[in-house]
């Protein structure tokens, strides 16, 4: 493993990014704001990329505020809670807050209103805490975080305060609101990972919650925490781009920041660990933004995991005519829901509602020129135009050599398009497009070899067969052989018989 | 509320507002002060050049565009057509006749273009395409320049350069050999071959400081033109670069060699089409190379290719047949420098 040395006064930077309109003073400008309770909440058990949970509840049960109501069939899976009191209504596939609004299967609890908590008596064990919780990564990529802490040597956890995508200021809010718990979460996790320090990474744009933190952090007397500002540049809060401006260090093509013995967490996920551990309160609500200029009142809210959309734009004051794209996640990543009937999940970190002005494109989709704005924006160090132009001619491999999978899918080369190229959607389709050839390669290989042994098998008895039936066929044949098999019988019948009349007698 | 369907066109939700009309414009605006010099020194030849190529660019890509059946409003609009006649003009002489423009176009837009694909398929840079056309069936048509004002004997006036492009018809008052004058380099090359030194060729008074009087001067404004493209993020440095530091490299040996034979780095670079390829040509995206280690050597190849035309070739000038050589060579130079990608630099 690499030494890994982070220099406040010395950051790194990587290629390209944008500077962006960050709009996030909107939403902060206010207090927290606590969402009411719904009337039904849609919770989604689907968690990172296809994992379902498995549901123990059935129709007709009541259950409790953070009562378990699935839990996952593999290590890879998490723990999902009801979030309110009340009883179970349906059990049903819709559509989730996730890319594409998949379809998966959804807990409808019908609330009672009265919120009312379950026992609860957390494990004294972090690790298994942090699985009891549910906990997954709460900045957007929803990775189960019990996953981060296995044996691997940490040197340094990186929590990541640094929201780069316009209008969210979930995190910032967080931060300002509940800085205590923060601090006891990133503790808990500085244990449990055995690591030396952690850095608190936060974007420069933001106002006093570095002196805040320091303030805190001294009065506490810890010594292992820092706060580091990076520069305001998107994607800088995309893990690989942070710990790429923290360290230097690259974290290699297909691997996880664990490689470098680095853990990064969302500072939501750090509070949810001590919420738990410390109040028993498993993760059933977030903050969540609530912007864009559909908006009357944009703030950020506290809400119950399974929210409808529609229940907290009520309460922002949200002007439905006027919304031409509800997206959940940020303008620059997030997914445009095609209904506000839908459950916020664990990793809705925003919900934006924009206007067909602020949406519409600036003239009509071209052919690509290779202008080359796209190479320079990349902080994957990818050649955008070149992957677009391959996958267009279907040469879906030559895409591959250039890298496709390291793409982030952070959309910086096509918001500076020319041309209004939705390159994004091309490198998508190409990666699910080449899974699946991959997925079915392995497939047919597999089976290839499944005939093989077969044949291979048949083969085998059939020679077995052969060679014994070899074996009787000559003894048969040969007269003098046969005469002494037929002698050697004769002689066995006649002694048993002898041996029979002499026990007689 | 719950029933309205909502937008799900895929992120990014909020659009930029760059579009490739945007860009031809830039370039436009870029090219303005050089042509502004170019009415200065030659004349108003270049406002009739532009106007008319112009006009043959538009027909031919709208009369192309309908043959395909692809939608004409679309494509006119993004004005790259304009960009390559500009171009294509401003290599031209600002007397050359009419139909040099209409072959030019021809090729450029119809043969080069859009037989290539169209917009941003193109392998060879249109304008290039049309100019070496013209340039080596009509050797002569194109070698007819006109001396800077400051040593010509005689200003044409806008009338009389029409009479010039369309009907051939020279005012009869002064002489056609008074009134024209080949190209500095031009007439480097001819008085070279006449055992002439290169001292003794750039004492005349077509020679300015660095390069030919007046061209200097132009060459010049394109590259002002040009920093102001880099500065507005159209272009960028590596390519211009490239070309600049190359020329000065390749061409100093030979005049360190063998000053009265071999035209010296400066010279070179303030000659002919260089400034003019290095800022406004050899950066052309869609023919050029897209990694950035790619787009170095791109301009470096145009580079030494022209050195080597304008000492060795028979043409006085080679900047174009150097960009179409290194437009055959992008796609290759491409494959070869695909840049790591992040996490890739280690392994």
């Amino acid at each position: 493993m690499k030494e890994i040395k982070i220099n406040p006064n010395h950051l790194y930077s990587f290629n390209g990014g944008l500077k962006l309109k960050h709009h996030k003073t909107d939403s902060l400008g206010k207090k927290l704001a606590i969402s009411t309770i719904p009337d039904k909440l849609f919770i989604s058990l689907r968690i990172n990329r296809g994992n379902i949970a498995k549901p123990t509840v059935d129709i007709g049960d009541y259950v409790l505020k953070g009562q378990v109501i699935a839990k996952p069939d593999t290590d890879n899976g998490s723990y999902i809670h009801a979030s309110s009191s009340g009883t179970i209504t349906a059990i049903c596939d819709k559509e989730t807050a996730s890319p594409n609004a998949d379809m998966a299967t959804v807990i409808e609890i019908t609330t009672d209103k009265k919120n009312q908590w379950i026992e609860s008596n957390p494990s004294r064990d972090i690790k298994t805490a942090i699985k009891d919780a549910g906990l997954v990564g709460m900045g957007g990529a929803g990775f189960p975080t019990h996953l981060k802490y296995r044996d691997n040597e940490i040197s340094t956890l990186i929590i990541n305060g640094a929201e780069c995508e316009p209008y969210i200021s979930c995190d910032e809010q967080l931060m300002l609101d509940f800085p205590h718990e923060l601090l006891d979460g990133i503790i808990l996790m500085l244990n449990v990972a055995n690591a030396k320090q952690a850095i608190i990474a936060l974007e420069d744009q933001i106002g006093g919650i570095k002196t805040q933190f320091e303030k805190l952090i001294s009065d506490r007397k810890i010594d292992n925490i820092t706060v580091i500002k990076v520069p305001t540049i998107y994607p800088a809060g995309g893990e690989k781009q942070l710990i790429k401006v923290l360290t230097g260090q690259e974290v290699p093509s297909g691997g996880l920041p664990l490689d470098l013995g680095l853990i990064v967490q969302n500072v939501g996920t750090a509070k949810a660990l001590s919420d738990y551990y410390t109040n028993g309160k498993p993760l059933v609500e977030r903050i969540i933004t609530i912007a864009g200029d559909a908006i009357g009142q944009p703030q950020n809210y506290s809400a119950l995991i399974g929210t409808p959309i529609s229940h907290l734009l009520k309460q922002a004051e949200c002007n439905s005519d006027m919304t031409d794209r509800l997206i959940i996640g940020g303008p620059m990543m997030g997914f445009a829901m095609p209904s506000s009937d839908i459950g916020i999940d664990k990793t809705s970190n925003c919900i934006l509602a924009l206007s067909k002005e602020n949406t519409e494109h600036h003239g009509d989709t071209l052919p690509c020129i290779r202008c080359g704005e796209c190479v320079n924006v990349c902080p994957a160090n990818l050649l955008p135009q070149q992957l677009h132009w391959y996958i267009k001619g279907e040469n879906l491999e030559k895409a591959r050599e250039h890298h496709l999978f390291d793409c982030i899918e952070c959309g910086a080369c096509a918001w500076v398009c020319p041309s209004q190229i939705k390159l994004v959607d091309y490198y998508r389709y190409a990666k699910s497009e080449l899974k699946y050839l991959d997925f079915k390669r392995v497939k047919s290989d597999e089976s290839q070899i499944r005939h093989e042994k077969r044949e291979e098998r048949l083969q085998r008895l059939k020679d077995e067969r052969l060679a014994k039936r070899k074996r009787t066929r000559r003894r048969t044949t040969d007269p003098a052989k046969v005469k002494l098999d037929l002698q050697a019988t004769l002689d066995r019948v006649n002694k048993a018989k002898d041996d029979k009349e002499k026990s007689n007698e | 509320m719950n029933n309205k369907v909502f937008n799900t066109q895929s992120a990014p939700h909020i659009p930029h507002t760059n579009t490739v009309k945007k860009i031809m414009l830039l370039v436009w605006l870029a090219l303005v002060p050089a042509i502004l010099a170019h009415i200065y020194f030659f004349g108003t030849g270049i406002i009739i050049q532009l106007t008319i190529s112009i006009m043959f660019a538009l027909s031919f890509e709208a009369m192309t565009l309908k043959l395909l059946n692809k939608p004409i409003k679309l494509f006119l609009n993004d004005f790259s057509a304009i960009v390559t006649a500009m171009l294509f003009a401003l290599c031209i002489s600002p007397i050359a006749p009419w139909w040099i423009s209409l072959i030019g176009m021809f090729f450029a837009i119809v043969v080069a273009k859009h037989l290539f694909g169209g917009l941003g398929q193109n392998i060879f840079n249109p304008a290039m395409v049309g100019f070496a056309i013209v340039l080596i069936s009509f050797p002569q048509a194109m070698s007819i320049w006109i001396p800077p004002h400051d040593i010509s004997p005689y200003a044409l006036s806008f009338l009389e350069n029409l009479q010039i492009i369309f009907y051939n018809q020279f005012p009869s008052l002064v002489s056609f050999d008074t009134l024209t004058q080949a190209t500095p380099l031009d007439s480097i090359k001819t008085a070279l071959s006449q055992e002439y030194s290169i001292s003794e060729i750039t004492a005349k008074p077509l020679f300015g400081n660095f390069g030919g009087l007046g061209w200097e001067w132009i060459a010049n404004f394109y590259f002002i033109g040009g920093i102001f493209l880099i500065y507005k993020r159209v272009i960028t440095w590596r390519v211009p670069a490239a070309v600049i530091l190359t020329t000065l490299i390749i061409s100093l040996p030979f005049n360190l060699y063998n000053a009265d034979h071999f035209i010296g780095p400066l010279q070179h670079l303030f000659s002919g089409g260089l400034m003019l390829a290095a800022f406004f040509i050899a950066t052309d995206p869609t023919t050029g190379c897209s990694s950035h280690k790619g787009q170095i050597i791109f301009g470096a190849g145009v580079a030494i290719m022209t050195v080597l035309v304008r000492e060795f070739g028979n043409f006085p000038d080679g900047v174009a047949f150097g960009i179409l050589i290194m437009n055959m060579s992008a796609p290759l130079i491409d494959r070869l420098t695909i840049p790591k990608a992040f996490g890739q630099s280690d392994s």
